[in-house]
């Protein structure tokens, strides 16, 4: 799920920053640290969308660093136990395949797919239905549903099924 | 230092910020050269008046308008030290590429775009812009 927060960040800026144009460095500086990232409490952070007037900076003593308190407002990412998600295949192997939806990787493991899905090696590693029909592979898109996560501290993962009504291969 | 606390007593502990929005304090510079420099400090004490964040140009200060020579070396310390990591210069420079002399010069033109911060013991603090603050001209590096 998306959520909009506005987060604080400590940044430290070098002296050869300093100037007219301090200001945007530290913008530049602060999307640069932040974006892409994931901490445990609020998730992938996705986008920076405002970033809030700053304080005067302090100097750090020893460093001539300028220390800044930054106040912005992002949209984050964070996955949830039951949440259904649509994902992309990326890897597929025969415990399983790995989808990833946006930056959260999810594992679906073999029990969490229908029995009627077999692995196969041939050709390429995929999942092919008893008929024939439905071939989970790599780049395929599909609908899963979020069955466990366990949160670290820089790092989320995830486990997902397939096996329920309405999950599954949307598109090829 | 055994002379630590006879100018510098209670706000030995500051800290600079860099580039401030001041506010255009204007502080009349009476230079009242006899000033008892510890009487502000000991009202602050007596909470005759307490300031909680920014110093703005409405409430009065009551630490002494003059630099400290610890405030004095700290900034041109700092300053020095920035510039000698490429920190753009605010003065127009003629030849001179010592780090600390620029510092100096920069101090001299009231061009150093600092803020000291000068905590008292309750915790709260003032702030002074560098180029509020009076200091004596003269260059007391020792000159070889």
């Amino acid at each position: 799920m998306f959520f909009q927060l506005t987060l604080e960040k400590e940044i430290m800026l070098h002296p050869r920053n300093f100037g007219p144009k301090m200001r945007e460095v530290l913008k530049a500086s602060l999307k640069q640290q932040v974006e892409g990232t994931c901490d445990g409490r609020h998730g992938y952070i996705v986008i920076v969308t405002r970033i809030h007037d700053t304080n005067p900076g302090v100097i750090v003593e020893g460093t001539g660093w300028a220390k800044f308190q930054v106040k912005y407002e992002c949209i984050v990412f964070r996955p949830f136990k039951g949440e259904i998600l649509e994902c992309v295949v990326k890897e597929v192997t025969k415990f399983g395949f790995f989808a990833e939806a946006g930056p959260q990787q999810i594992f679906v493991s073999e029990y969490m797919i229908p029995s009627d899905y077999q692995f196969s090696s041939v050709d390429e590693a995929c999942y092919i239905s008893i008929d024939g029909m439905e071939r989970i592979r790599k780049d395929s898109e599909v609908r899963l549903k979020v069955m466990g996560t366990c949160i670290e501290n820089t790092e989320i993962k995830c486990i997902g099924s397939i096996k329920e009504d309405y999950l599954g291969l949307i598109s090829d | 230092m055994d002379d630590y606390g006879d100018e510098g007593g209670g706000m030995d502990d500051y800290g600079e910020e860099y580039d401030a929005p001041e506010e255009e304090v204007v502080e009349e510079e009476d230079a009242d050269g006899d000033a008892e420099r510890m009487e502000g400090i000991d009202e602050a004490t007596n909470g005759v008046q307490i300031m909680q964040g920014q110093a703005g140009g409405e409430r009065t200060r009551i630490t002494t308008r003059y630099m400290t020579k610890y405030e004095r070396a700290r900034i041109l310390g700092t300053r020095a030290l920035q510039i000698s990591m490429n920190a753009p210069v605010m003065v127009q420079l003629d030849g001179e590429t010592d780090p600390l002399e620029i510092a100096m010069k920069e101090l001299r033109e009231k061009k150093v775009p600092f803020t000291v911060r000068r905590f008292l013991p309750d915790g709260s603090f003032e702030d002074w812009g560098v180029d509020e603050l009076i200091f004596d001209d003269r260059d007391r590096r020792a000159t070889s």
